[in-house]
């Protein structure tokens, strides 16, 4: 039983700054742009794409079935700027591919600034919810849409009503089969989850979920000794945010880390635009704690946290003099095993000869002429 | 009829007994010997940012050790010419650990490239040629097999090390880490304990030296491609033999004449070009086609897996009765197969490919490194195994170290993989056709010489020339305990004419 399939697709716009992705449809084989369908909406416009990496998953929504589709190409009449930033292609989803996001960013030339076309079609069960995250780090006019297929343009669509959390959205913008809204996301209360439910024969909803990009640390302790110094490293992949700002744990508060403030113990370094690093010398065991690194956007604030273990010597010396006490013993063991092979040896050797001389001296004495050879030891 | 001394022929090489802990041990020293290097490279990126220099200046640590373990094969050849194998593998393993233990406490690059690439690069050179040297004082008949089964030390120590660094690294930091690694590499000092020296003892008479050596100086005659007669030499032509001698003595030079030398020399100097590359970039390759990190790394995995088990079946395989005379072309052989997987390679799409890919290269790789010494050992015979191992590392590493840097140019250049695959490919399909031809016209020169050697001695019973069969070469163990008193063997030469022999 085929299922239905409902496009969902939004399309924003945003001023200033150019954000750039492009997902490649990756369930077809040797996915390609020449797969993506063009829109009817989009024929006259142009553009260009370019590759970066999505930070949040895409992979968010586990649906049982799976679509492969693609979306628009748009095509605008602008040009893309020069902060394109490049990067490896968008996280793929795995093999089971659920859904395509195709995300594209363009500049285009007139008053309103850039648009952002996003667009996600799936088919899934009715009743399961897709879920989209949208990373944005600086302001944007977007615009979300649901697009129901055309196959199904004679069902009977009762109701579509879009939410924000749990607040319905009043104007929305119809057109054929797809029912958008416009949004200004200017601010970090404009953040938050949209979502779209059309209600027909059959129930399909999506869930898109708008946020500032996530910080990129390890997730693993940190581990230093007392007297060294530690290197904290936050990432922000793809965003370059506006400031960094880096705290520590102090029982259950959060102290900034004021560079003023503490001027020989903690470095900050700026090593790239969306890399920052905070070093901190000559440890003590009261710096280990949890610490933190925030990005500052336009939209809002990301925070990174970070683990920082600082170590006495003494906790890697034991293992080392355990294993440094088994390599003596065993070259000990062998030592003495080898001396007393040779003593055993040396012994039966001396009882050999002895037993040979005894019976030499008896054969003597028995006046048995001894014309054969003398055996030797080899 | 028996000789005087208490020693009738010297006995032939155990070839079993203590020999296979011989073995064991050679296992661990070899196995930290090429796996280290390559373990350590986890740490990498920690001490990068730590001390905040490039990838490329931290992955000289790296190649410090690697050039280190190489180079520093004559002095070590040197010793165990003088001292024996086990002292040195003692030295070498302190060294190790003195090495490591230091890099825990550095504070700049630059003292980690000395403690961790040169000093411990140093303890690992010591560790290696000692063990390979005394595998074939212990063995002769199953030399391969015992080869086969040490050289099998480096895949199955670079499985453990690679989990094994990824605990300590996350229990106890790079400097913990590196403290704790110190210690274990003391380990190949107990590697070393079990070396026992075999051999003449030190405590013969010069007399029953004498008698000992009357074999190997029969052997040595025909081995000197000479006629058996040796003209009586004159005072200053002694002299001048003495120096050499001394000098050979310690690190054979006249190896260079050696004819098998020469071609194994030439044939691995070119086939080590392309051998390691296609490791290093085995991952990012995968990586390259879309394939994700994890996949990746099983992929090589799957060829130390492979590898693990390839190298004592080629040792098995290597001591057959078929393979064994005729070990040198099965080297080739080898060679030019892991040469053919490499050519083959860009053909492979997709993981299923790669890992068929993974499987082949684990095999053929395995294949050449059991009997890499193996054949060295069969073409130059145990004697003067310690000298030429030496050399051959030291010529080896110009190109080891050359190899990786080559075809991460050819993929920067040309954005391409299939370019590095089909050099490395090609190299080492060039090395198998090289080794194969000049073994053969080898073997041929080989059998001649023993047929002229036939006709002119038909009374000797060692009428064996270093054909096929090193055998006879190598019954005769000079230990390090035994200098080579070559300047009775000119004397006793003249008295060789299958007299005294046993």
């Amino acid at each position: 039983m085929p299922a239905p399939t409902v496009h969902a697709r939004f399309s924003g716009s945003r001023p200033g700054r150019l954000l750039l992705l492009l997902c490649l449809c990756l369930s077809l084989p040797g996915g390609s742009p020449a797969d993506l369908a063009v829109t009817p909406q989009d024929a006259n416009q142009t553009q260009e794409n370019s590759l970066t990496r999505m930070p949040t998953g895409l992979k968010s929504s586990p649906e049982p079935m799976t679509t492969a589709r693609t979306v628009n190409r748009q095509t605008w009449g602008g040009s893309i700027s020069d902060h394109l930033t490049l990067g490896p292609e968008a996280s793929t989803p795995g093999p089971d591919l659920t859904t395509l996001e195709f995300k594209q960013d363009t500049k285009l030339n007139t008053s309103n600034g850039f648009y952002v076309e996003y667009e996600v079609l799936l088919s899934g069960e009715s009743g399961t919810a897709v879920v989209k995250n949208i990373t944005l780090d600086s302001a944007v006019r977007i615009e979300l849409s649901c697009k129901l297929d055309d196959k199904y343009s004679s069902a009977k669509v009762l109701q579509v009503t879009w939410k924000k959390g749990n607040e319905t959205i009043g104007h929305i913008n119809k057109t054929e089969n797809s029912w958008s809204i416009q949004l200004t996301i200017s601010d970090n209360s404009k953040l938050g989850s949209y979502s779209c439910t059309v209600q027909g024969e059959e129930k399909f909803s999506v869930v898109f979920h708008l946020q500032v990009p996530k910080i990129d640390v390890k997730d693993k302790p940190v581990i230093t000794y007392e007297g060294d110094a530690a290197v904290l490293v936050c990432k922000s992949p793809g965003y370059t945010p506006i400031s960094w700002t880096w705290y520590m744990t102090n029982g259950s508060e959060q102290i900034a880390i004021n560079d003023s403030l503490l001027l020989d113990k903690y470095v900050i370094n700026r090593v790239f635009p969306n890399v920052t690093q905070l070093k901190i010398l000559n440890l003590t065991s009261k710096d280990d704690g949890v610490y933190w690194c925030e990005a500052a956007f336009e939209l809002g604030k990301s925070k990174g946290k970070l683990k920082l273990k600082v170590l006495s010597l003494m906790v890697p010396l034991k293992p080392f003099l355990a294993i440094v006490a088994e390599v003596v013993v065993l070259v000990a063991v062998i030592f003495l095993f080898e001396i007393y092979s040779k003593r055993r040896e040396k012994r039966a050797e001396v009882e050999k000869e002895f037993d040979q001389i005894e019976q030499l001296k008896s054969e003597e004495s028995n006046g048995v002429e001894n014309s054969s050879t003398r055996h030797r030891k080899v | 009829m028996p000789s005087p001394a208490n020693a009738g022929p010297a006995p032939g090489p155990p070839d079993g007994g203590w020999g296979w802990v011989v073995v064991f041990g050679a296992f661990i020293s070899i196995g930290f010997a090429y796996a280290f290097p390559k373990g350590i490279a986890i740490f990498f990126k920690e001490i990068q940012g730590f001390f905040d220099t490039s990838y490329s200046e931290i992955a000289w640590v790296s190649s410090i050790m690697l050039a280190t373990t190489y180079g520093a094969g004559p002095i070590s050849s040197i010793l165990v010419n003088r001292y024996g194998s086990r002292p040195v593998v003692i030295f070498g393993g302190l060294l190790c650990g003195i090495g490591m233990v230091s890099a825990a406490f550095c504070t700049s690059i630059l003292q980690l490239y000395i403690c961790v690439g040169f000093i411990t690069g140093f303890g690992l050179a010591l560790n290696l040629q000692p063990s390979v040297i005394i595998i074939g004082k212990y063995f002769l008949k199953r030399r391969p097999i015992a080869n086969g089964l040490a050289m099998a030390g480096s895949p199955v120590m670079l499985c453990t090390l690679a989990p094994l660094n990824q605990f300590l690294f996350d229990n106890f930091g790079w400097r913990g880490s590196f403290l704790i690694l110190g210690a274990i590499l003391l380990n190949c000092c107990v590697a070393g304990a079990l070396f026992r020296p075999i051999g003449a003892p030190k405590t013969q008479s010069n007399e029953e030296a004498k008698e000992v050596l009357k074999e190997g100086v029969a052997k040595d005659a025909m081995e000197m491609n000479s006629s058996t007669n040796i003209p009586v030499e004159t005072k200053t032509e002694e002299e001048a033999k003495d120096c050499c001698e001394k000098i050979n003595k310690y690190l054979d030079f006249s190896l260079f004449k050696h004819r098998g030398f020469l071609i194994y020399l030439i044939g691995n100097v070119l086939m080590f070009l392309g051998f390691f590359a296609p490791i290093v970039f085995l991952a990012p390759y995968a990586k390259h086609i879309g394939i994700d990190e994890y996949s990746a790394a099983f992929l090589l995995s799957i060829l130390a897996i492979v590898d693990m088990i390839a190298r004592p079946a080629t040792g098995i395989i290597a001591n057959s009765k078929w393979v064994r005379p005729r070990i040198q072309y099965f080297f080739s052989f080898s060679i030019a197969f892991n040469g053919a997987c490499h050519l083959l390679c860009p053909l492979a799409s997709g993981y299923k490919g790669l890992v068929v890919y993974a499987v082949f290269f684990g095999l053929a790789f395995g294949m050449v490194c059991a009997m890499l010494f193996e054949t060295l050992m069969d073409l130059v015979g145990a004697t003067r195994f310690t000298s030429a191992v030496g050399l051959v590392t030291i010529a080896e590493c110009c190109t080891i170290l050359l190899g990786p840097p080559i075809g991460g140019t050819l993929i920067d250049t040309f954005g391409d993989y299939k370019y590095m695959f089909i050099k490395c490919g090609a190299v080492m399909v060039l090395a198998g056709t090289f080794l194969f031809i000049m073994n053969y016209y080898n073997y041929r020169m080989l059998a001649k010489e023993k047929r002229k050697a036939k006709e002119e001695d038909p009374k000797s019973v060692r009428t064996e020339s270093e054909g096929r069969n090193n055998l006879n070469k190598d019954t005769v163990q000079d230990g390090p305990e035994l200098e080579p008193l070559r300047e009775e063997q000119e004397r006793l030469k003249k008295e060789v004419n299958g007299t005294n022999e046993v």
